[in-house]
């Protein structure tokens, strides 16, 4: 049987009110909702950055190596060579000594004068790109061993390191997620019987002068689906601004920047909104499952 | 039409409310029933409206098969039967007039039909000056009219009625009578449980009795019959 619009209206109002009938509840359950989506948002919003952040910096593809000085100018063809053969390197660069201090200056500037008077503390060295960014610990050891090799650093390789902090990071969230999201249920599912229970005089009025299931869970539905929405606004808000803000002061720093706001935010919004309404519809429908057996 | 073919009811708790129970009730019929607290009468009423379902047994209700009767279709068969309680089961938020028309709002009838139907029942229960009252500011046996008109606005063919005087006093429980009668003119069966020994002597109508899960008597024009 076809509902009237009228009929939907009518439960958007009930629904609406009953909200207020038992404030503290809906209070706390639309709180637990939006923690948790915000706990979800946020981590959503540092994955999505750390995630880009390992796919932009090229860095992470590349280590040096640093030649020992005793290794004479006309062998270093010899061993570049040989880094070259060792497997999942892809390209080796030389950079002397004297370059090395070029772009030392270069990057000091004015300060430059610091390292002038020490003659060339450099090394030369090879910069070695690799085609598989996992790879670096391993082929910079085998690198380590090569003869005429005093050191490698791969200061890049912060970023695989982030990427395994982040993995637990997400995995010890996702089980805290799903604690949080059962609770918000729970509190919906909650709140919504305690509505059902203070109404249940009118709930057996209806029951006996013939309204329909589907009709009596109308304004219970609509109730605890607004509590998973409101719960799902509040944090997007928060969350959106913050991240207006945050990525503005970082914006400060140069080398760093974080994506832009639409295009993190949108997403992670509609996420959270789906979340929030998943958990409101799931929450009330359980609720009312036993209930309204009158 | 009521009709009940060796009708049995056990609560899950072990008690047998209801022990071969086989009744007729013809359309139009106006009977009363009545027996000791605890004899079955409430569950005999209850199979009824299938407040309650029978463990065993036949009950047609206008032209319902109430047993058989699947969950989906309870609420259209209770759209025919109108029922009535001792304490009215007004809802005290709502005025009299938004309690009738609660009833068609719920089934998802026109405004139109709504304003209409509220205004014919006003009318027939003689409350139309108090439409825009809340329950509290009414006398119990006002209160009780309310709730039959609520039980008539679904033009229902049968009315149920629990102890419907059980709360009044004398004057009030006779106008409630008289108000069931000339509902029961217009062709509404109404069967009405009760303990009001003055009534059903004073205006004789078929009386069924109850005992022990059983009919114990089944009288046209019948008394009371109880001391108690």
């Amino acid at each position: 049987m076809a509902m009237k619009i009228r009929t939907i209206g009518r439960h958007g109002r009930e629904g609406f009110k009953n909200l207020f009938r038992n404030g503290w509840m809906t209070f706390a359950a639309i709180s637990a909702v939006a923690v948790t989506l915000l706990i979800l948002g946020a981590s959503l919003v540092l994955s999505v950055n750390i995630q880009s952040m390992s796919l932009n910096i090229e860095n992470q593809l590349q280590f040096n190596a640093y030649v020992s000085d005793r290794v004479p100018n006309k062998e270093l063809p010899k061993l570049a060579h040989e880094l070259r053969s060792i497997h999942g390197v892809r390209t080796v660069t030389f950079i002397s000594k004297a370059e090395g201090l070029k772009r030392m200056k270069q990057i000091l500037q004015s300060n430059s004068d610091l390292i002038n008077g020490l003659g060339n503390p450099l090394p030369n060295e090879f910069v070695l790109q690799v085609n598989n960014p996992h790879q670096i610990p391993q082929i910079a050891n085998e690198v380590k061993h090569v003869r005429g090799i005093e050191k490698v650093q791969y200061g890049a390789s912060v970023v695989p390191k982030l990427l395994s902090v982040m993995t637990i990071v997400r995995d010890t969230a996702i089980i805290f997620i799903a604690g949080l999201i059962v609770m918000g249920m729970f509190l919906i599912s909650n709140t919504v019987k305690i509505t059902i229970f203070t109404r249940r005089r009118e709930i057996e009025i209806m029951k006996l002068v013939g309204a329909t299931d589907g009709f009596i869970r109308g304004p219970f539905f609509v109730e605890g689906t607004l509590m998973g929405i409101f719960g799902a606004l509040i944090p997007s808000v928060l969350l959106y601004e913050g991240y207006r803000w945050i990525r503005h002061q970082v914006a400060l720093f140069p080398p760093f920047s974080l994506l832009p706001t639409p295009y993190v935010m949108d997403r992670v919004v509609l996420v959270l909104l789906a979340c929030g309404l998943f958990i409101g519809v799931w929450g009330s429908l359980v609720s009312m499952r036993k209930f309204l057996r009158v | 039409m009521i009709e009940m073919q060796d009708v049995w009811k056990e609560y899950e708790n072990g008690v047998t409310a209801l022990s071969g129970v086989s009744v007729r009730i013809p359309q139009g019929s106006f009977v009363y029933v009545v027996g000791p607290s605890g004899a079955g009468k409430s569950t005999f009423i209850k199979l009824m409206y299938r407040q309650e379902r029978p463990t065993k047994g036949h009950i047609f209700v206008g032209g319902f098969n109430i047993e058989r009767l699947r969950e989906s279709q309870i609420p259209i068969m209770r759209r025919h039967v109108g029922v009535v309680f001792q304490d009215y089961k007004l809802l005290q938020q709502l005025t009299v007039a938004e309690n009738i028309a609660f009833a068609l709002e719920v089934i998802e009838a026109s405004r139109r039909t709504i304003q209409k139907r509220v205004q014919e029942v006003l009318e027939l229960v003689g409350l139309e000056d108090k439409r825009n009252m809340l329950p509290r500011e009414l006398s119990g046996g006002e209160q009780q009219r309310v709730a039959i008109a609520r039980a008539l606005v679904n033009k229902p063919k049968v009315v149920v009625a629990d102890e419907p005087t059980g709360n009044l006093d004398p004057d009030n429980s006779w106008a409630i009578l008289k108000l069931l009668e000339r509902v029961n003119d217009r062709g509404t069966t109404i069967v009405m449980a009760t303990h009001n020994r003055e009534l059903v002597n004073a205006c004789k109508k078929r009386v069924i009795a109850i005992e022990n899960g059983r009919i114990s008597r089944d009288e046209e024009r019948g008394d009371y019959g109880y001391e108690d």
